[in-house]
């Protein structure tokens, strides 16, 4: 899934913590979509490390790669007036950039 | 918050259009001109620049032009930036192909 | 309309492009412009004249993709049901499975993740930000999955958009919305129908549904 180079990083989030999606700002390309933005939710999978994307839609190599990790979000955490389930939640696949540790741990 | 064209997550609430129709060959040679381009064996560009290039379009362009119109559009445009094609011969083949009528 | 909960978003109206309802996209896909017709025709020649893509490599491309059909899909979902061990090297590694169960080479930089449903969640996937699909498996996904509208509304109103399309999910169901933004391809692994105990593998087959992979379907035996 990754190949490590001596300098990689490591991941800043695990399975099970709580993060919130950053603000901003998006970069060029951008793939936090707007509607998770400043919100809260757990790490469900440390995906694996990725060429950033916003830099490979430039033409450029996409280097430092970035960790992925798969967020999920309680429907209720996301919409005001969220109308069906409790239970509902919605995943997306974020990069380690946009996410910062929630205090509600 | 400013939106891109693209991240549309939660903005509307107008019907689905559920008709469907089986790829044309067209739409085929436009799909397997994409793949081939970003494979890693040519890759002339990757798709993150596909995406990229869609996103620069207006709203009004996003929202109108057709999914195959976009791709298309996208190509041409990113050819060019990574000077595989220049715009002056894909305008005069253009040219020459409507002269020979095929 | 629902309002996303982030502190200074904006109150998108829905009605606020006043754009043409006669026009498909869809459709101009069906009749592109000529201009385009020309144009697609245009880089064809000038990149087959440059050796950098022949005509030879865009009908073997078009001959793999074709290739790449729900049934394939509803294969690896048949096998699935009935046989454990395939099941859970599936959820484990899904494409190296595939590739060695089915003697396929799907090739990809991309990941495949198979999503299970059971009786306590349903999954339903989308990519708001373009058209994310598992091609590789499934081939080319159906317009609407592409559309702005269903990619706009399946993540805010999921139960709503999936009464459309005949699904109804009990509200002690999860439902979970999978927002393909980056590498990672979603495939939904439906619950198998009860009653279908005495079907064969291939009989099975028949009950998967190209939108039972996607999650706007759940296979259904009683109809069948």
């Amino acid at each position: 899934m990754s190949d490590h180079h001596a300098d990689t990083p490591k991941p800043n989030f695990r399975v099970g913590d709580q993060v919130v999606v950053k603000l901003g700002p998006p970069e060029a390309h951008c793939r936090t979509p707007t509607y998770i933005r400043g919100i809260s939710g757990e790490v469900v999978e440390l995906i694996g490390q990725y060429h950033n994307p916003s830099l490979l839609a430039f033409h450029k190599p996409g280097l430092p790669k970035a960790w992925l990790y798969r967020v999920r979000f309680k429907q209720s955490s996301i919409w005001d007036q969220y109308k069906g389930s409790d239970l509902d939640s919605v995943m997306a696949d974020l990069y380690e950039h946009w996410l910062t540790p929630s205090k509600e741990q | 918050m400013q939106r891109k064209v693209n991240d549309v997550g939660g903005l509307q609430s107008a019907p689905i259009d559920h008709e469907e129709h089986d790829p044309t060959f067209y739409e085929k040679r436009i799909d397997a001109m994409l793949m081939l381009l970003t494979s890693p064996k040519v890759h002339a560009f990757s798709v993150d620049a596909l995406r990229r290039a869609i996103e620069e379009n207006t709203a009004d362009d996003y929202t109108k032009r057709g999914y195959y119109e976009k791709w298309l559009k996208a190509i041409r445009q990113l050819l060019i930036e990574q000077g595989v094609l220049s715009e002056t011969e894909i305008i005069e083949r253009i040219e020459a192909i409507k002269k020979r009528g095929s | 309309m629902t309002h996303p909960k982030h502190p200074d978003h904006s109150h998108h109206h829905d009605h606020d492009h006043d754009h043409d309802h006669d026009h498909h996209p869809n459709e101009s896909d069906h009749e592109p412009l000529s201009e385009d017709r020309y144009l697609e025709q245009a880089l064809r020649e000038l990149l087959n004249e440059k050796g950098i893509i022949t005509a030879a490599q865009i009908a073997q491309q078009i001959d793999v993709q074709d290739s790449r059909t729900p049934a394939l899909g509803a294969k690896v979902v048949a096998k699935a049901w009935t046989d454990p061990a395939f099941k859970k090297a599936l959820l484990a590694k899904p494409l190296e499975t595939i590739n060695k169960t089915f003697d396929l080479s799907i090739n990809t930089p991309l990941e495949l993740v198979v999503l299970e449903n059971t009786p306590d969640l349903h999954h339903l996937v989308v990519c708001t930000l373009c058209s994310c699909y598992p091609r590789m498996l499934l081939g080319i996904p159906p317009a609407w999955y592409k559309s702005t509208e269903y990619r706009s509304r399946v993540v805010v109103e999921p139960r709503v958009v999936l009464e459309e399309f005949g699904t109804k999910i009990s509200s002690s169901t999860e439902i979970r919305v999978a927002d393909s933004t980056a590498d990672v391809r979603y495939l939904v692994l439906p619950l198998r129908p009860t009653g279908t105990e005495h079907l064969t593998e291939a009989q099975l087959e028949k009950l998967v549904t190209r939108d039972a992979m996607i999650g706007t379907a759940i296979p259904d035996f009683k109809n069948f």
